[in-house]
């Protein structure tokens, strides 16, 4: 069985020295580099690679960032020239990584390690990556395309859910991303989010006023106009917030 | 020496006070019809002379036996009897020329001074030094707390350098192991540019620390370790990395403080050039015009600029640095431009004097 690899590091001769180093591992191939946070997050989600050389410090995103914004927890080798906190946390956590510059030896013994542990989540892993329990950005797509961006919370209006997925509202756009409702709730600030609905969380901040309708329930009216069902539990929730 | 003797324009001034005070003084003697005006010149024209000068002679004895520096009662009984010792001599002085006048043709003397005369004479002699004491006291107090005040100043601000020096001399272990990671790359891609980047390496570092302690560099010499830093930076940045540096001749010798543009340009690609997607191009310009050294530094920004916390705490430093070393006369700008962000600095020139 041949593996896919995703090499993530923003500097040239780093991912070049990470190609020269799987050049003796004839069943890896390179499925796709990249030289920043965003980039490596996409390709994740996009190529679904079986191993992720990923290092600490990019640009736009990193790596530890890149893990919380796709999800991804296993099949992965961090590669770091000096990250104090994140190699201490590795250390804490018995997480393996890479330290630059590092021998061909040590590189093969990631390698064996990562293979061993192809497909189960690296054990010690959850808690670097999720240090703080709110959610403060995300990693959507474009409604319109297949290009992915990272949306911060609070530029949320609010957000719908659509069968599998759910949809972000942020200044007029539509961002879509597949999740259960239910679980970006937990992950949401409760004191700024409020489920008003069974498919809608709102963003208070975004939030114009409560109005009442003639069925004697209530409709959120937001800042940009879009009227949201509020549910009886809904209601109690958004009082209990305010 | 007599601090006034340094200033001839107040010295001027109080002799000149001195030489007022000899004919008014003859005068006030002629209104009192002591002596008629012609007789009293004679007399305290000399007297104001001679006193102008004792006057000003306790400053070096107060000095010798400062209030503070010995023991309080030794030090006013020693200047109880300097006032009176030089009260006496006055005295004497005065009432011998006085009487050397009957000598020269006036007999009973310049003015004649009587016993009730002499005794308002030495109560006058012995006023005038305690005050000229207690003055010289005052100065002497008040140059010890500007001393130690200016040595304080001087003190915090090279402690300040100091430290500035050291943590800029601190090997920053990201740029370090990166660097070495892309040696490590290159020894098997491209082994003479693994050999350039490993001197590079070397020279920078060992340049830095050669820093140390110095007030003032060449530009040249700071322009080379920001050469180095590049050429490294570059290695690692691959073409994200390009690099312009305009820097006439007649700037070559210009001095500045070390560590002024290296910083600068540390800064402008960790905020501006990596966190882009396509690099871009640093310009580093040194002008001399009119005195004046003009020092710019200029990079293009991401379009959602990272964190800028970091980069304005170390211009507000460089700021500071500059402003302790060149009071007002150093300028440092900054801000967002057309083509990103700008770092101007201005320095007054100074040229090296050695030929390196």
């Amino acid at each position: 069985m041949t593996l896919r690899a995703l090499i993530a590091d923003d500097e040239p001769l780093a991912r070049r020295l990470l190609r020269e180093y799987l050049l003796p591992h004839a069943d890896v191939s390179v499925a796709a580099e990249a030289d920043n946070g965003l980039d490596a997050a996409r390709a994740i989600t996009d190529l679904k690679p079986d191993l992720v050389f990923l290092d600490i410090q990019m640009p736009r995103l990193s790596g530890l960032e890149v893990l919380a914004l796709t999800g991804r927890r296993d099949g992965v080798i961090f590669t770091t020239a000096y990250d104090q906190h994140a190699m201490q946390a590795f250390e804490l956590h018995a997480v393996d990584y890479l330290l630059k510059p590092y021998t061909q030896a040590r590189f093969d013994a990631a390698l064996a390690r990562g293979r061993r542990l192809l497909g189960q989540a690296a054990p010690g892993l959850e808690p670097l990556i999720a240090p703080g329990p709110v959610l403060t950005r995300v990693l959507v797509r474009d409604g319109s395309g297949a290009g992915m961006q990272v949306l911060a919370v609070d530029a949320i209006d609010y957000i719908e859910a659509q069968a599998d997925q759910v949809a972000f509202h942020s200044v007029g756009r539509e961002h879509l991303k597949t999740q259960r409702i239910s679980e970006l709730e937990a992950q949401l600030d409760p004191a700024r989010f409020v489920r008003v609905h069974r498919s809608f969380i709102i963003n208070l901040a975004a939030l114009q006023g409560l109005e009442k309708t003639d069925s004697d329930a209530h409709v959120a009216r937001m800042k940009n106009g879009k009227r949201i069902p509020v549910s009886r539990r809904g209601y109690e929730r958004l009082r209990a917030a305010l | 020496m007599h601090p006034l003797l340094t200033h001839w324009r107040a010295l001027a001034a109080y002799l000149a006070a001195w030489g007022l005070a000899g004919p008014a003084l003859a005068a006030l003697l002629q209104a009192l019809d002591v002596a008629p005006l012609g007789r009293a010149m004679p007399w305290t024209i000399p007297l104001c002379a001679v006193l102008a000068f004792v006057v000003l002679a306790v400053y070096h004895p107060c000095r010798s036996r400062p209030f503070g520096g010995t023991r309080w009662a030794t030090a006013l009984g020693y200047r109880a009897g300097l006032v009176a010792v030089l009260a006496a001599a006055l005295l004497g002085a005065a009432a011998g020329w006085d009487a050397a006048g009957s000598l020269l043709g006036h007999p009973g003397g310049w003015v004649g001074l009587t016993h009730r005369g002499l005794v308002l004479l030495a109560a006058a002699l012995l006023g005038l030094l305690t005050l000229s004491v207690l003055a010289h006291d005052l100065l002497i107090t008040s140059q010890r707390a500007h001393a130690a005040a200016a040595r304080e100043a001087q003190a915090r601000l090279l402690a300040r350098d100091m430290e500035l020096q050291l943590l800029r001399l601190q090997i920053d272990p990201h740029f370090l192991f990166n660097s070495l990671n892309s040696i490590s790359a290159l020894t098997s891609l491209d082994p003479p540019a693994a050999r350039a980047m490993a001197i590079d390496l070397a020279q920078f570092f060992r340049q830095t620390l050669a820093l140390a302690g110095r007030e003032r560099i060449r530009l040249a010499d700071e322009l080379g370790l920001v050469e180095h830093y590049l050429a490294i930076e570059g290695q690692r940045l691959g073409d994200k990395l390009r690099f312009a540096i305009d820097a006439p001749a007649d700037t070559q010798d210009a001095l500045l403080p070390p560590l002024t543009l290296q910083p600068l340009a540390e800064n402008a690609l960790k905020h501006g050039l990596r966190p882009r997607d396509d690099g871009g191009l640093l310009q580093l310009q040194a002008l001399v015009r009119d005195g004046w050294l003009h020092l710019a530094v200029r990079n293009p920004v991401p379009a959602t600029p990272s964190d800028e916390g970091g980069l304005g705490h170390g211009l507000r430093n460089l700021r500071e640095r500059l402003a302790a070393q060149y009071g007002s006369r150093a300028r440092v700008h900054w801000g967002a431009t057309a083509e990103g962000f700008a770092v101007e600095i201005t320095l007054p020139l100074e040229m090296s004097e050695i030929t390196p």
